[in-house]
């Protein structure tokens, strides 16, 4: 099959691999019908991710057909179309019971290696390296799929596919970085970093009952999607002092809940660093904790501080003090997709949420290589990009550099 | 360990002549601890994690140069000589919670046979009486040691202890404990091993080195344990099947 493999920092190619298999009773194989790039995929793309290797497939947003099952899986058969979240969960440890799916104590092999690190780990996902467990990803023909009865939603019938396969991440973080704001009637809800997530972010808090939803962002292009998407008030932040602008938005309180949809891009990089790399890596991107800052000095006393950009490492000068004095709550973590799916795959049936409005690009997937330039560069007004695995360009050759150029 | 015990006059002739510092139960547990620390030093290296893993690479050669020598330069330098010395324990201590009533988990250990399972350097347990049993265990390159082992005390449900008997290349005692986990969470399960690396400054000094691998792999070990028992099997991340 074609798959998009990892070969190196700003080096992915469209290569020719072995089809995956069933290797546990509870696999599915699924063929891929639409696959997505993700702004963490660019961690990984950016080289910041040392436990990646040339060759592993990349991606952990995708949905498709189910075309071979294992034979312990129950419910599902071949010929579902189905929705894979992007955290593995085996269903049963004590975190998946209670349901913090992304948190599973068994689907990720190589747990120890963020382990010296962090004390613990979460669960395996799919495509984002081996200290995620090493599982490959779905910018492929086809997937393996491990505990396909934990994890997959079935599409129901009529729902194209494009519909829902914002669901598999960027939907439902977006979605519990609302939940996690306990949002009450009247609140507003500021949110930094207007790319898909923080835009499925906003979406969320309107539907959730956010009397006001502020985004944040340096792209007009992101800005204008937020206001016309997600009817949301926007601050650029180059222009604007972003936390003298909210307090004087809201008389002086601040927002009651800030989300921070941005995350430590580069300082992903840490994450590897399991011994002494991590200081080295770090030492150069302690800055980026600046959206951090900004939401922490923002946000009105007592209100909540929602994390879901993805932080790895360690941060200089993080604003306890600021924290305590206004005696924030801070929630931040890996999405529980699962806990989220069913609410958001009805509210999409139900035509109440439109996740699909932020795809800016359908590609096929050969042109992946060309795709990932375009979206780490912010080109062609580039927020969203689909891949098609089963569209052929026709004139792409597998595995050349050229099949992908844009 | 050693048999004997001899002055230091004569330890010092002896080993001018033979050129052999090392004892050979701490060769054989050279040999062990060097693999796992060049394994260990190895996947560093390919996870791309350069400075500890090249540290490691070279603690585990020499751990390796040592063993297949029986000569060892730093003790030279440092004018240790273990062949003449007892040595004392090096302990591990890892815990896992497994959501399974401590009978359960016990009886799965208590089949001895099943330890190769989830605990990747051994290549087998074969219950060889009522209270005995003999382990092997592998490494790369094909260095293995076996010894045998007798159970001390089995408790059903709380704890299993043993030592390892006779002419063991690694000398080891362990015991396992089954504890009902707070608040309908399972079996705390804690492993305790302790070895017996040659005594002396140096000797155990790079035994400690070693120690932090052994401590990482029981802890892998714990975690497939884990896996098995919850899931029925061994969670891999593999596309196809080997
Ligand atoms: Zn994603
Ligand atoms: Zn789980």
């Amino acid at each position: 099959m074609r798959a998009v493999c990892w070969h190196g920092k700003h080096d992915v190619r469209v290569d020719e691999v072995a089809d995956p298999q069933i290797v546990s009773k509870g696999d599915v194989i699924v063929k891929v019908a639409l696959t997505c790039i993700c702004g963490s995929d660019l961690h990984l793309y950016n080289g910041y991710v040392p436990t990646m290797k040339k060759g592993d497939i990349m991606g952990h947003e995708f949905v498709g057909e189910i075309v071979e099952a294992g034979s312990g899986v129950t419910r599902f058969h071949v010929g579902d179309r189905v929705i894979v979240p992007f955290p593995i969960s085996c269903g049963v440890c004590w975190y998946c019971k209670r349901e913090l799916w992304s948190l599973c104590d068994n689907s990720n092999p190589n747990s120890w290696m963020l382990e010296h690190l962090y004390g613990d780990t979460g669960g395996g996902i799919f495509g984002y390296s081996h200290m995620y467990g090493g599982f490959s990803g779905g910018q492929a023909e086809y997937v393996r799929v491990p505990f396909a009865d934990v994890g997959l939603e079935k599409i129901p019938d009529g729902v194209p596919y494009e519909q829902v396969v914002l669901l598999t991440d960027v939907c439902p973080t977006g979605y519990q970085a609302a939940d996690n704001c306990n949002i009450n009637p009247g609140d507003t809800v500021a949110v930094w970093g207007c790319g898909p997530v923080g835009l499925m972010a906003m979406m969320s808090a309107r539907h959730l009952g956010a009397e006001r939803v502020i985004g944040i962002d340096r792209f007009p292009e992101r800005l204008r999607m937020a206001h016309s998407q997600c009817r949301a008030e926007v601050l650029n932040y180059e222009e604007v002092d972003v936390a003298e602008a909210l307090q004087n938005m809201t008389g002086g309180r601040g927002p009651d809940s800030c989300i921070d949809a941005v995350g430590l891009e580069a300082v992903g990089t840490g994450i590897e660093g399991v011994y002494d790399s991590v200081k080295q890596a770090l030492r150069l991107e302690t800055d980026r904790a600046s959206a951090l800052r900004q939401l922490t000095k923002a946000c009105r006393k007592g209100g909540t501080l929602s994390i879901v950009g993805v932080y790895s490492g360690f941060i200089d000068k993080f604003p306890m003090g600021a924290i305590f004095a206004k005696g924030l709550t801070l929630h931040a973590g890996q999405a529980h997709v699962h806990k989220y799916l069913p609410h958001l795959l009805k509210l999409v049936a139900d035509q109440q949420l439109n996740p699909s409005s932020i795809i800016t690009h359908r590609l096929p997937l050969e042109q992946a290589p060309g795709a990932y330039k375009t979206f780490l560069n912010k080109q062609d007004d580039c927020i969203k990009i689909v891949l098609n695995p089963q569209e052929s360009t026709g004139t792409a050759r597998p595995g050349s550099e050229e099949a992908g150029a844009a | 360990m050693e048999s004997s015990e001899t002055e230091h006059s004569q330890s010092r002739e002896w080993r001018r002549e033979k050129r052999v510092n090392v004892g050979p139960t701490e060769r054989k547990a050279s040999v062990i601890g060097g693999a796992a620390l060049a394994m260990s030093g190895l996947r560093c290296i390919s996870k791309q994690n350069y400075a500890s893993g090249l540290a490691m690479m070279l603690a585990g050669g020499m751990f390796l140069y040592r063993g297949q020598t029986g000569h060892c330069g730093i003790y030279d330098a440092m004018g240790v000589d273990t062949v003449h010395t007892r040595n004392s324990a090096l302990t591990i201590e890892k815990a896992v919670t497994i959501g399974l009533p401590p009978q359960e988990v016990y009886e799965f250990w208590r089949n001895l046979e099943n330890l190769p399972r989830f605990m990747r350097h051994l290549e087998s347990v074969q219950v060889t009486g009522v209270r005995t049993s003999h382990w092997k265990a592998v490494g790369p390159g094909g260095i293995s040691a076996e010894w045998d082992a007798e159970m001390m005390e089995d408790t059903p449900g709380q704890q299993i202890s043993w030592h390892s008997v006779g002419e063991a290349d690694v000398p080891n005692k362990g015991s396992v404990e089954f504890k009902e986990a707070p608040g309908h969470r399972g079996t705390e399960v804690k492993v305790t091993i302790d070895y017996y690396p040659p005594g002396g400054g140096a000797g155990r000094a790079a035994a400690k080195l070693a120690q932090g691998i052994n401590a990482q792999q029981l802890e892998e070990d714990l975690k497939r344990l884990k896996q098995i028992l919850e899931l029925g099997e061994e969670t891999t991340a593999r596309r196809t099947v080997e």
